[in-house]
């Protein structure tokens, strides 16, 4: 029941109340802990299997510094896979539609990292300012470019998620409204039009599950160049 | 199935902390006077559903009242009181709802089974790894018991062992013994033997030195006479006896 094409990415609010903390929480209840027993159902068998996988795939590279982050990894992939994968749902809210709350993701994450860097080993952590064999007359601009790429990756981080599923969301919308007003007009084509939303639906699976791969992996690799 | 979420992410919650307090006073409802009895046994399967959402207790509930029939009927009634009274409204997201119901039912039709016998693999692989360990152990002790049993049985034997080698040593000791009656006769025998030499010898000697005696008294006591008549007599037997056989030899 939307009037327009962006009533579903504003905030939810049931009489003013903001639901935005429900929509962000409702995912937890998809995941049942694992329980005592020593075999398991099906479910939390596949989903121990997965987080396993994920994590030890995801920590390969780091250091034993890293895997301290394990957790937090661990769970940020399930928390934005499952948001985007529940907001390609009909009337669902999508909370990584938010640009708030990806860079609330993006810039602490990142920062923790640069800091980490910056304390721990500042020579090595500053050292990525300059890649290994540039010519000598380059190296002023590239220090320029590279500490610009370094405080452009929040925010490359955050609208990266935002722009795909916010991009992807609409396009669906938009391709099934023509599809909708297009069916008792000329069917045909209005059949076309749903062949088109639902190779679409297929490349926004694709995408959902992705963009939140492709977020935690950058994040582990900011991590790997400075832990 | 929804419902089962709820009951599951209820317990979740129940056991999580700060909203559990308030629902742990709910517990005084469960007023069966068992309800600290060992817990029955779960369920390995999930709740049967029809249609793969709609619980099959649902049509269990229905039978009675509608048959077969009623919750199919109460599905499209209500359905189609949803469409008329426009409370669902059929617009674009109905169209996106479709394909996303049509890849959603696809997918799970043809890789449910596949990642169901995967998970069923993970189990049965945990499963099996505590089995070898309990088979290992079986083995390792079933044949401890046989080692033990060949052990009783080599104790048995011990006691023969013991009489060979008494029989052994009682052998030795005979043939010790035999040997050094055997040495004492022999020495024994030595000495006697050289008594008897001695007493030969004697013997011998005194032969001897009789003889002698005997042929010194002999040769002293023939004079010069008795030598000249015995020459004589000697002379006249060889004269004799030339004649005869001078006789012979000419007959």
């Amino acid at each position: 029941m939307t009037l327009s094409f962006f009533d579903q990415f504003m905030s939810p609010t049931l009489f003013s109340i903001p639901l935005m903390a429900l929509a962000l929480t409702l995912p937890w209840i998809l995941y049942p802990p694992p329980s005592a027993q020593w075999i398991n159902n099906r479910m939390i068998t596949l989903q121990a299997w997965f987080i396993n996988r994920f994590t030890q795939q995801l920590l390969l590279p780091l250091n034993i510094g890293g895997h301290k982050w394990a957790a937090l990894m661990a769970s940020l992939m399930i928390f934005l896979i499952s948001l985007n994968l529940l907001g390609l749902l009909p009337y669902t809210f999508t909370p990584t539609t938010q640009l708030s709350l990806n860079m609330s993701l993006a810039v602490p994450l990142w920062l923790g990292t640069v800091l980490i860097g910056m304390q721990n080993q500042p020579t090595i952590a500053l050292g990525h300012l300059l890649p290994e064999g540039t010519p000598a007359p380059l190296i002023p601009v590239l220090i320029i470019i590279e500490t610009i790429s370094l405080f452009i990756r929040p925010l490359a981080l955050g609208v990266r998620l935002t722009a795909n599923l916010t991009a992807g969301h609409l396009l669906i919308q938009l391709i099934a409204t023509a599809a909708f007003v297009l069916m008792p007009l000329m069917p045909t084509v209005a059949i076309i039009t749903t062949i088109i939303l639902f190779l679409l639906t297929l490349l926004e699976i694709a995408v959902a599950m992705i963009q939140a791969y492709v977020f935690v992996l950058l994040l582990s690799l900011y991590l790997q160049e400075n832990i | 199935m929804l419902s089962r979420v709820v009951f599951v992410s209820a317990n979740a919650v129940k056991s999580s902390g700060s909203v559990g307090a308030g629902l742990v006073q709910l517990s005084h409802l469960h007023t069966s006077p068992n309800s600290q009895a060992p817990v029955p046994p779960l369920p390995e399967k999930g709740g049967k559903t029809r249609h793969g959402f709609i619980p099959e207790e649902l049509f269990q509930l229905l039978y009675p009242k509608t048959g077969v029939t009623g919750p199919y009927m109460l599905g499209t009634g209500l359905l189609t009181y949803l469409l008329s009274k426009e409370i669902y409204i059929v617009n674009h997201e109905t169209v996106a709802a479709a394909c996303m119901g049509a890849i959603i039912i696809y997918g799970v039709k043809k890789f449910g089974p596949d990642v169901g016998a995967f998970a069923d693999k993970l189990n049965e692989e945990k499963v099996q790894k505590a089995a070898e360990v309990k088979t290992l152990a079986m083995a390792s002790l079933a044949q401890a018991i046989e080692d033990e049993k060949k052990e009783q049985w080599r104790i048995d034997g011990r006691q023969m062992l013991f009489d060979a080698k008494r029989n052994n040593v009682a052998m030795l000791l005979e043939t010790n013994r035999r040997e050094r009656v055997h040495m004492v006769n022999n020495e024994v025998k030595k000495r006697l033997d050289y008594q008897i030499a001695l007493q030969t010898l004697h013997r011998r000697l005194e032969q001897e030195h009789m003889v002698n005696w005997v042929e010194k008294n002999v040769v002293s006591s023939i004079t010069p006479q008795q030598e000249k008549a015995s020459i004589a007599k000697c002379i006249t037997d060889l004269k004799s006896l030339a004649k005869i056989q001078q006789a012979k030899a000419t007959v």
